[in-house]
């Protein structure tokens, strides 16, 4: 028994280690169609569900004050994802806990609402590297299916409908005019958040509004949670998805005033298309764990300086210049750490807006290119660097 | 930093309070689609709590070293005040309760809750002064810093701060990032809003609606880099006019001339003490930084100067004659732009995104 305690012991490390890689989901093949698949068809029963970790997001710190006092307290989440595929679109299903029921009703200037988010690696010549896990990277376009829990919003429709935008009490009508007034307003407006943003790096987000990518989303909540389902087509002008489909989650809790980057988010998760040929790289990349010797990554972090400019544990000092890494092991994929460490300019993302920390630049404009200010860390040997991204794996909070 | 920069000079000591200002803007932009409780320009009490809420301590703006800086999202109902309806309907109909007059909630905040009110005892020392607020239109604004979104940009032809609303997504880090808290987030289509200086009716010609209708003619507008304006004047040749709060660090570019004379403070017995003031200097030194003192100075000065010689240049110019003068906007100068821009009329939208950048063709509007 001691002798079972000690191995068990010295395991730890590797044992959360191990705890890193998200299980591969298979997408199990049906028959029926899944363009407007909802969360309860019985399709679902078929479904495998997997258990993948979405942690905080730590990367940036945003500037505000309330907000940053619930980010300090976030842990992982773990959420149940499942896939379909008819062979033309790709049904996901996430569930999560989530106790308070957020949903926006547009009426005040301070409350959030629950929401969630698929993200795919949008169509590139080569599937590898994968785009960065925050909304890609350039030339690594990522396509993001959002879903918020909203009960109404009055998008201006560029329909030039302004008589109904005045406010009730100016209509001058009474009665049934002004009940028929309501319900004209009412019918204008939006009932379901739901948007498809393209992107190439966290910043540069832009909403697709021309319909050219078909999205079902929905989300269901129940005492547990909420489940939350997506199905979109496997082509289109923005994706090519087949055999082998990474994906990332991402889901809000309005309790703790999430939106945006207040978020957990999980790592690229791969999707396997049932009865199609697997990309077994990509599929071993990420869903195994970490090559190299974490002990000895944390002593080569130490001796090569990262945290001059990384928050790497909740002790050290956020920093201005680099990201913060305390939650890089719980989203960044190993190949993505390796290329960063390596190769710093690789993905410098247009990122938190440069003017709000004027004095402290994470990056330079080169030739219209952004460079990092990092240092070049290619001389490392190549067995220090699989233990610096072993070490790198293991930064991430407790899961809730 | 824009091109060209419009500016606003606002001169205390003629405002009287009358919030036609407010009128004459919540009319043009804020009285529907969710901007109801929005008061992109409002006139406070200083000292009070002004509007939001003790805005002056919800954080946002830039430290000495540049650095933006974490701020709150003042709450509609007990930091703004929530637009309440009185029971109309019930009063037409003669139903139960339309013998009284009332409020659908009971308001317990709103703009102006302590209008008048100001500081220090009544008769002897109270005292108070009226501060419109609009957006500052900052050169180094803070709700645009504080964007991770690209939605705030500053137009290149006059430095007017503008929200896209296409790309604007509601995530309202920029009401955090304003120290002024002069961007508002409109609940009912989920994106923030705020003062757009009029610029559709500046791009014709004609003043902001705030400037244009105020009764005490207190407003002057004009370009930063034109010598002929008067706000320019005010601003860069006799130096009477400053930012407010500047110690926040956006370089606001709406600009104040401080409030000059204060009446005399009443002893016990009711009598002047002569040679006193109410209002305290520090609390100037507060709103508009150490160089209140010299703009004072000049303005004493050329009131003493035009007692004994009957000329000055400045106090002309504060009396405000002409509207005319007092405004100074090219229209032929937007047009130009315009044209160069092939775009007529200028369309408020942001460049950068106009041809859809990150979206495939016609992908973004």
């Amino acid at each position: 028994m001691k002798k079972l305690l000690t191995t068990i012991l010295s395991l730890g490390l590797a044992a959360s280690a191990a705890l890193a890689a998200n299980p591969a989901i298979t997408a199990v093949k049906v028959s029926d169609s899944l363009d407007m698949i909802k969360a309860d068809s019985d399709l679902w029963s078929k479904a495998k569900f997997e258990t993948v970790v979405l942690y905080p997001q730590t990367a940036i710190e945003f500037n505000d004050k309330k907000a940053n006092a619930y980010v300090a307290n976030m842990k992982g989440k773990k959420a149940q994802v499942a896939a379909l595929h008819d062979g033309k679109n790709i049904a996901i299903m996430v569930k999560w806990a989530d106790k308070t029921k957020d949903v926006e009703q547009c009426m005040s200037s301070d409350v959030y609402t629950d929401g969630f988010a698929v993200q795919f690696a949008g169509a590139t010549k080569k599937a590898e590297p994968l785009p960065y896990i925050g909304m890609g990277s350039a030339g690594r376009p990522v396509v993001v299916h959002l879903q918020k829990a909203t009960a109404k919003v009055y998008e201006p429709n560029g329909n030039k409908d302004v008589a109904t935008q005045i406010n009730r009490q100016q209509t001058g009508v009474f009665g049934q005019e002004l009940a028929e007034y309501d319900a004209k307003v009412a019918s204008l407006a939006k009932t379901d958040y739901e948007k498809v943003f393209v992107a190439e790096g966290f910043r540069s987000t832009t909403e697709i509004k021309d319909n050219s990518v078909k999205s079902n989303g929905a989300m269901v909540h129940s005492p547990a949670g909420w489940s939350g389902t997506l199905s979109r087509p496997l082509k289109d002008e923005y994706v090519n998805l087949s055999g082998t489909v990474p994906v990332a989650i991402a889901v809000w809790d309005g309790s703790t005033m999430g939106r945006n980057g207040l978020k957990n988010l999980s790592s690229w998760v791969a999707i396997n298309l049932e009865g199609q040929k697997a990309n077994t790289a990509m599929v071993a990349d990420l869903s195994t764990d970490a090559k190299g010797d974490a002990a000895k990554g944390k002593e080569a972090a130490m001796t090569n300086g990262c945290t001059g400019c990384h928050q790497m544990s909740a002790e050290d000092a956020q920093s201005l210049l680099g990201p913060s890494l305390k939650n890089v092991g719980g989203y960044a994929t190993a190949a993505y750490l390796r290329e960063s460490i390596l190769k710093p300019s690789a993905v410098v993302v247009p990122g938190y807006n440069r003017n709000a920390h004027a004095n402290t630049p994470w990056y330079n404009i080169e030739k219209g290119k952004r460079v990092s200010t990092m240092t070049d860390f290619s001389f490392l040997d190549k067995a220090t660097v699989d233990d610096i991204v072993a070490y790198l794996k293991t930064l991430k909070s407790e899961v809730e | 930093m824009s091109k060209r920069q419009l500016a606003m000079v606002m001169d205390l000591n003629k405002c009287i309070g009358c919030q036609t200002c407010t009128v004459a803007c919540k009319t043009q932009w804020t009285n529907r689609n969710g901007r109801e409780y929005m008061y992109w320009n409002n006139v406070e009490t200083y000292p009070g709590t002004g509007y939001p809420k003790n805005w002056m301590e919800l954080g946002g703006g830039f430290d000495a070293a540049g650095d933006l800086q974490p701020g709150v999202i003042p709450n509609l109902e007990a930091d703004y005040g929530v637009p309440w309806d009185y029971n109309y309907e019930s009063l037409m109909g003669g139903q139960a309760d339309s013998n009284t007059f009332h409020p659908h909630i009971s308001p317990t905040w709103g703009p102006n809750w302590d209008e008048d009110q100001g500081a220090g005892a009544f008769p002897q020392d109270n005292y108070f002064f009226y501060l419109p607020r609009i957006c500052n239109h900052c050169t180094n604004p803070g709700c645009l810093s504080a964007c991770p979104r690209d939605a705030i940009f500053k137009r290149e032809e006059d430095g007017v701060v503008l929200v896209d609303l296409d790309r604007c997504q509601g995530y309202r880090y920029c009401i955090a990032g304003c120290p002024y808290k002069k961007i508002y987030f409109n609940p009912k289509i989920s994106k923030s809003e705020k003062c757009i200086l009029c610029f559709p009716r500046i791009e014709q010609g004609l003043p902001p609606a705030c400037a244009q209708q105020c009764v005490g003619r207190i407003r002057f507008v004009g370009f930063l880099d034109d010598e002929e304006s008067q706000v320019y004047k005010l601003v860069h040749k006799y130096k009477v006019a400053l930012g407010l709060r500047s110690d926040y660090g956006t370089q606001p570019n709406v600009y104040y001339i401080p409030p000059t004379e204060s009446p005399a403070k009443f002893d016990a017995e009711g009598k002047i003490i002569e040679g006193s003031t109410r209002l305290p200097i520090e609390e100037l030194e507060k709103l508009f930084g150490p160089a209140v003192h010299d703009s004072i100075k000049t303005l004493k000065d050329e009131m003493k100067k035009r007692k004994e010689t009957g000329v000055s240049e400045l106090l002309d110019l504060l009396i405000a004659y002409q509207h005319s003068d007092m405004f100074r906007l090219d229209n032929h100068y937007y047009q130009e732009v315009a044209k160069a821009a092939k775009r007529n009329p200028l369309a408020p939208v942001d460049t950068r995104y106009i041809a859809g950048k990150f979206t495939k063709a016609g992908g973004h509007h």
